[in-house]
């Protein structure tokens, strides 16, 4: 399984409780990834509300994971 | 030609202003000093102008070229008769070509007092009663460390606007801050994120300004809107704005529009800028923005915070760029996910996203390197933490054009959603109020009516299966986005009458006040 870091922001790092964390994770794609954190930490928003980035770059939810790399989920945020 | 010159004939100002005819200055200001009839009481005949020319020249050169440098001015000069002057001649003429009547006044004015203090120059004055003496009002007296004695007031310091650390930069001189002052920007949003920008955008020295923004301050805002004082709470932001930034830099123009802005009247209101920087603090207005900006093919500087964090992009349609909708296709969120009012925010956290997006801004204006294209940055101001995220152009757009973009609207319509009313009224009427506000909030500012608690992500999750659709539903919350949004989810989801209430709480008369 592979191993990777996860960088949570605004509602996520709310709902978390930490703004990240390192996990094992079962799930072959990002969006499998974030099914998983969503169930987890209680996640309110929907996967299509979000934007995932793996290793500094925006990417396709059907991404695979790799080991070692650094997830960041972001939410829309519209604060000014 | 030297900018500091003697002459010992009669000067001409009509040929002296030709000397600095410049069809790409808008302005021209200039003094003339005259020999007066009068010094300290006595009456003056006429005078002598002595000047040990050398030293004269070159600091008198020195001074204009300060001048031009500090203020960004196109060209300068002045002229000194030395010898025998009559009553009324002209003594010292100065001139000032600008792009701008303020650095042409501005710079008009440093010459000549630069001048009278440093250049060695005096003069003999011939009095009426036949008696004669040199004076050298300021330069001797200053190097004597003598009280010169005579009751007349010199100028204080003018305190003139000195761009010259900016300018100092190499890539900035006078040439870029020709360039600022040449620009117009407009500002959507006056608040957390609109404070610095308008701030350093002002100190700066871009020519012109739009502030938009149809708010009024609050004493909430103050926390994080430097813009503003406890005295502006219940003004109108944009014009509380114009006004503090005049006074920070009185020669540039700032044009405050008192508006929200409107799928009607965005396109207008862009087109008055060379760049658009959004800082509002809400879905719909950011997206009207962006999407404004690319129709119109303008650069557009947005930023979003959230408690701790931001997030900045540059669209720019101009240079075949992504934009906010490559990252964000749908649009209405509002409500959904927080806002400053709603979620809290620390003051400097949209102080630094605000700081970057003037930074943007200048960079485009200036031409400067290291700008941000078909990126995102987000930051974690609590870890520090800085992400430059790869936002590539969505699959599908060209050139110029965004084809998630076909026209401008606010994709979600209020319409038939939102009810102006008071709570006492909406009561009566037999709705059921339904408070969706967090329970820190509620106990904040608990409103008096009956009410039901049900803070939004419950009532999102529950609602559609335990609302009544055979009744009224009147959503409240703070501001009146939330309960939009909601109102809007839920109508989706099949319960008929839920209303919004328009404005939000913060609008509501207070119950002290009803009764008087």
């Amino acid at each position: 399984m592979p191993r990777v870091r996860l960088k949570y922001y605004a509602l996520l790092r709310e709902q978390s409780g930490c703004s990240e964390e390192s996990i094992e994770s079962g799930a072959v794609d990002a969006a499998g990834l974030y099914e998983e954190l969503a169930a987890r930490h209680g996640f309110s928003l929907a996967r299509e509300q979000l934007k995932v980035a793996i290793n500094a770059e925006f990417a396709d939810w059907s991404r695979p994971l790799a080991d070692g790399d650094e997830v960041v989920f972001i939410p829309p945020v519209a604060g000014g | 030609m030297s900018g500091f010159e003697f002459s010992q004939e009669p000067l001409d100002p009509a040929q002296l202003a030709a000397g600095l005819a410049d069809v790409a200055a808008g302005g021209y200001a200039s003094f003339e000093g005259w020999v007066r009839n009068e010094n300290e009481g006595r009456e003056v005949r006429r005078l002598d102008y002595q000047a040990f020319e050398e030293l004269a020249i070159k600091e008198g050169g020195r001074i204009v070229a300060e001048a031009i440098r500090r203020f960004g001015v196109r060209g300068a000069r002045c002229v000194h008769r030395l010898g025998e002057l009559e009553l009324g001649e002209l003594a010292v003429w100065v001139g000032v070509s600008s792009g701008h009547r303020a650095e042409a006044f501005a710079a008009c004015r440093y010459i000549i007092d630069e001048v009278k203090h440093r250049v060695p120059i005096w003069k003999k004055e011939h009095y009426l009663d036949g008696d004669s003496g040199w004076v050298n009002c300021e330069r001797c007296a200053e190097a004597a460390g003598a009280h010169h004695g005579h009751p007349h007031h010199h100028a204080e310091p003018v305190p003139v606007y000195d761009y010259s650390r900016q300018v100092a930069l190499k890539e900035v001189g006078p040439a870029g801050q020709r360039r600022l002052a040449a620009a117009s920007v407009v500002v959507v949003g006056a608040g957390g994120l609109g404070c610095p920008v308008l701030s350093y955008l002002a100190g700066a020295g871009v020519g012109t300004l739009h502030v938009v923004d149809g708010d009024v301050v609050e004493a909430s805002n103050l926390h994080r809107q430097p813009l503003y004082s406890l005295a502006d709470a219940g003004r109108g932001k944009a014009e509380s704005a114009a006004e503090r930034l005049r006074a920070l830099n009185p020669g540039i123009t700032i044009e405050p529009h008192a508006l929200r802005l409107t799928a009607s009247n965005a396109a207008g209101l862009v087109s008055l800028g060379d760049v658009i920087v959004d800082c509002s603090d809400n879905f719909t207005t950011k997206f009207l923005v962006n999407d404004a900006a690319v129709l119109a093919g303008k650069p557009a500087v947005l930023a979003s915070v959230y408690q701790y964090e931001g997030q900045l992009q540059v669209a720019r349609p101009d240079a075949g760029g992504s934009c906010l909708r490559c990252l964000w296709p749908e649009a209405t969120r509002d409500g959904l996910v927080g806002n400053c009012a709603e979620s809290g925010v620390l003051g400097p956290v949209p102080a630094v996203l605000g700081s970057l997006q003037a930074m943007e801004v200048l960079k485009l204006l200036l031409g400067l390197p290291g700008q941000l294209h078909d990126e995102v940055v987000v930051i974690d101001l609590l870890s520090l933490d800085q992400y430059r995220l790869r936002a590539p152009r969505a699959a599908g757009c060209a050139g110029g054009r965004c084809n998630r973009i076909t026209g401008l609207s606010t994709q979600a319509s209020a319409a038939g959603l939102e009810i102006e009313t008071t709570l006492d009224a909406a009561e009566a009427d037999g709705y059921c109020i339904v408070d969706l506000r967090e329970p820190d909030e509620v106990s904040r500012m608990p409103i008096a009516a009956e009410n039901r608690a049900w803070p939004l992500a419950r009532l999102l999750d529950e609602g559609p299966a335990s609302l009544d659709p055979a009744r009224r539903y009147l959503l409240v919350c703070s501001h009146g986005v939330r309960s939009l949004a909601a109102a809007s989810h839920l109508r989706a989801a099949g319960i008929p009458r839920v209303f919004s209430l328009a404005g939000g709480l913060v609008r509501q008369p207070r119950r002290e006040d009803t009764r008087a």
